[in-house]
């Protein structure tokens, strides 16, 4: 019993009322913000962060994780309901979901991408608690040069699996990595880059960068965006889905989670890869692929499954290496960081009640996601009437207020502002904010631990290759880096044997 | 109707965040409208230059609660973390003596910093009044288990290069073991962490093989058996580990402590200082401030004003002598 008394003293934790208030919290904000297109929930997390000062740290964390899986249930309804869909993750969605709503199926849509969803999730919690007390027992091997290689192999596939243009992406985590660098020194106390201005001593703060770029630069980029008449939302009948959808669509679910949670465990991974690898999946398993496009269930089981589970195994990087595989797992990482909690391979054994109260809350979390996004459907697509030009101010304002209280300082209101200015530039020239703010969060962390290695290896950089753990993320950073390589080479051979074998087929017609 | 609902939301949201950010700048609102006769004019706002939870905080927390209530009005703790405290004991400095705006004093920022960083970042006791001494907080040398290292001795004969762990440049934490290392002529490499945490794990899984950490960080691995003391850093043996020697009494000159002070900006009315200094006694003296002092491992040194700052200069100078003596640069190689 020595591995589950742990996980079962985790449920008291997240069975607190305070605690189950604040879970509650956490997945109707998020499933709010899962409806509006555009607010996402890096941005909403961000935004909230300095409500979490007050609270508990596991309190703070069950909220904020509940904003991050509840938005993956709530982008879904807007994909069905209006062809909209409120979060990146739920674009697939649209395909097959808004076909089956006009076909009357908007029940059944919604009610297999809930159901989905919650198995998706619960497979992924399932694999987190029995993989992440694996990794832990690792633990106390991953000094410096682990954390190096680490780090090391989080900024590389940050750069390189992220969406949008890859040279972006680098630029982005380029300046990520340089911000990183600016504040005292914390081996020599030189200042970097302070300019003689003792507010950026200890560097620039996680936090302000976080709410500008990712707050405050998307209020601006919606704002330059019309507000988009939301069409009448079709009639939802009969939202539990027929037994013959169930049969349907129970393989693609199936199928989904277990991709959804190897898809989310990956840096640089997340719900939305895993929600568009899996409706490929399923287009090309399916007996009749025509099928897709045109309402087919599997084609909203299985995205919105692998969503979920993705969303949940994202935490997995997180809780267990202190390595945050998406923009939004760098914000919960920032958030653990002001709660005096340092993310890595300790937090399990160090903070047991921390570590299984948010993964036990999961469960509770998703549960309730489950009975809400069936009664509520009505009352979340309402939401979107609400205008942008009363939504932009009214948050704004609340990241101005939450930036002020991070540590009483106009400073940081100001940072704010400025990274805010820069989120809104990024976004309009096609950067994504989260490479820089992920290679902003590895970077110290990469800086500072390899010189801590190079000062007990006295020097000698092989000694990143004789420690095991250190060695083997190595071979595996360069495997990364020379993948895409590999990748093309491999797919030139294929495309050359396909054609001769069309060549073949042609000559053997023309016999 | 449902609109509505959403807006309410949201508006319920942003007036939690007024509701902080209010709370928060409360007790400046009430010093600005000081009426310099009367002490205290509204609430008395303590400052402090690290971040909450941290034991600086818990101090300040613990001493604000007791001063409140002697006091008669409230007594809200802003933290403004930032450049070792300097930040925040600089804009308490330049605040209206009028003694509606303390700030809880860290001595390695008058003793230590200045050892390691720019002139810039450092803060001088002369444009403070300091009110009170509260406590005293020392370090333990601890090793790996791993490593198999009982004692300073032990250390000396390793034939084996150690690396030494500390909490951070320009801390104690460094100063006191850069000064044994230096003094037992002991060749090793130092290692700096973020904060004591994580010096503390390394020794744990023998990345380092020695770390120098606060006590209260150190103790339960200590009882848990996972680290091995070797010896503590201040003048004379430790209430809660009287069993491990000092490196005073081994024969180093290296008296390294923690300690924590209240101070205002310079210039306040003997009225005001007298109902401060009184405020601070009854807080100190309450038992739920002793049993706090207790379970965070903190020795009382409660001394006054006066004390506090010739102790602190005192221990500026001998820091400063000691290490140029012994060539030692906190600043790295």
């Amino acid at each position: 019993m020595e591995f589950f008394g742990p996980v079962l003293d985790g449920f008291n934790v997240v069975l607190d009322p305070t605690n189950l208030l604040y879970c509650l919290l956490g997945v109707v904000v998020g499933m709010l913000i899962g409806v509006l297109p555009g607010l996402g929930p890096a941005a909403t997390i961000a935004i909230l962060l300095p409500m979490t000062y007050g609270v508990e740290p596991v309190t703070a964390i069950i909220m904020l994780a509940g904003i991050f899986y509840g938005a993956q249930y709530g982008g879904t309804i807007t994909s069905v309901l209006l062809r909209l869909p409120g979060e990146a993750s739920s674009v697939v969605t649209v395909f097959d979901g808004y076909v089956m709503a006009k076909q009357g199926r908007a029940g059944a849509a919604l009610g297999i991408a809930a159901i989905g969803s919650f198995f998706g999730a619960t497979v992924s919690i399932i694999g987190l608690t029995f993989l992440a007390p694996l990794v832990a027992s690792f633990a106390l091997d991953f000094g410096p040069p682990e954390y190096t290689a680490l780090a090391m192999l989080g900024i590389l596939l940050v750069a390189t699996i992220s969406g949008g243009t890859k040279i972006k992406a680098i630029i982005a985590a380029a300046a990520g990595l340089f911000l990183a660098t600016i504040g005292r020194d914390g081996f020599t106390g030189a200042e970097r880059f302070t300019f003689g201005n003792l507010s950026l001593a200890d560097g620039i703060d996680f936090v302000p960068i976080a709410m500008g770029l990712f707050g405050l630069g998307e209020i601006l980029y919606n704002l330059e965006e019309r507000h988009r008449a939301a069409t009448a939302p079709v009639k939802v009948s009969n939202v539990w889905p027929k037994g013959k959808d169930i049969k349907e669509a129970s393989g693609a679910i199936g199928r989904g989670s277990v991709l959804g949670f190897f898809l989310g465990i990956l840096p640089g991974g997340g719900a939305t890869i895993a929600s568009l690898a899996s409706y490929a999946m399923e287009k090309k398993t399916a007996k009749d692929p025509s099928r897709f496009g045109r309402g087919a269930i599997e084609g909203v089981a299985g995205p919105e499954s692998a969503n979920n589970a993705a969303a949940t195994s994202s935490f997995i990087p997180l809780l267990t290496l202190g390595i945050p595989a998406n923009a939004t797992m760098a914000i919960i990482f920032g958030a653990l960081l002001i709660q005096g909690i340092t993310p890595g391979p300790q937090l399990i054994n160090d903070d047991p009640q921390l570590f299984w109260g948010v993964v036990n809350s999961m469960y509770i979390g998703n549960i309730l996601l489950l009975i809400m996004s069936i009664p509520l459907i009505g009352v979340f697509v309402k939401i979107l009437r609400v205008r942008a030009a009363i939504l932009a101010p009214i948050t704004a304002l609340i990241t101005m207020l939450g930036a002020y209280t991070i540590r009483n300082s106009m400073f940081d209101v100001l940072l704010v502002v400025l990274f805010g200015a820069i989120g809104y530039l990024m976004k309009k020239f096609g950067f994504e904010p989260g490479p820089l703010v992920l290679a902003f969060v590895l970077g110290s962390l990469l800086e500072s631990n390899l010189r801590r290695s190079l000062l007990v290896l006295e020097g000698d950089p092989t000694g990143f290759f004789t420690r095991p753990i250190s060695a083997t993320l190595l071979v595996l950073f360069v495997f990364v880096a020379i993948w895409p390589v590999i990748k093309s080479a491999i797919d030139k051979r294929k495309t050359s044997s396909t054609t001769s074998a069309v060549v073949a087929d042609k000559e053997k017609e023309n016999a | 109707m449902k609109n509505r609902m959403a807006r309410r939301t949201l508006l319920a949201l942003s007036s939690a965040g007024v509701v902080l950010a209010l709370s928060a700048c409360g007790g400046n609102v009430g010093g600005g409208s000081a009426d310099s006769a009367q002490f205290p004019s509204g609430p008395v706002t303590l400052t402090v230059g690290q971040a909450p939870g941290g034991s600086t905080d818990l101090i300040a927390r613990a001493a604000a609660e007791g001063m409140a209530d002697s006091l008669g009005v409230s007594m809200p703790v802003v933290n403004k973390p930032g450049a070792n405290g300097a930040l925040a004991t600089k804009e308490v400095a330049a605040m209206k003596a009028d003694g509606q705006n303390l700030v809880l004093l860290n001595a390695s920022l008058i003793t230590i910093t200045p050892l390691a960083v720019s002139e810039n970042e450092t803060v001088s006791l002369d444009d403070l009044d300091v009110l009170m001494g509260l406590s005293q907080d020392d370090y333990v040398m601890v090793a790996s288990k791993a490593s198999g290292l009982k004692n300073i001795d032990d250390i000396k004969k390793s034939e084996k290069k150690l690396s030494f762990g500390t909490t951070g440049v320009g801390t104690g934490s460094q100063l006191a073991q850069e000064l044994l290392l230096a003094q037992a002529d002991i060749e090793g490499t130092t290692v700096p962490f973020d904060s004591g945490s994580p010096a503390l794990t390394a020794v744990m899984g023998d990345q380092v093989q020695v770390s120098t950490i606060q006590l209260g960080e150190a103790k339960p691995q200590i009882d848990a058996g996972t680290v091995v003391p070797i010896t503590v850093f201040s003048k004379e043996r430790n209430e809660f580990l009287p069993d491990v020697p000092t490196a005073v009494e081994s024969g180093y000159e290296v008296p390294v402590s923690q300690y924590r002070a209240i101070a205002a900006p310079k210039g306040l009315s003997d009225e005001a200082k007298e109902k401060l200094v009184a405020s601070i006694k009854d807080a100190t003296a309450a038992d739920s401030y002793k049993s706090f002092n207790k379970k965070n491992l903190l020795s009382t040194h409660e001394i006054s004003g006066e004390e506090v700052v010739s102790e602190w200069t005192e221990l500026a100078e001998t820091y400063k002598k000691l290490t140029d003596e012994h060539e030692i640069s906190l600043a790295g190689k």
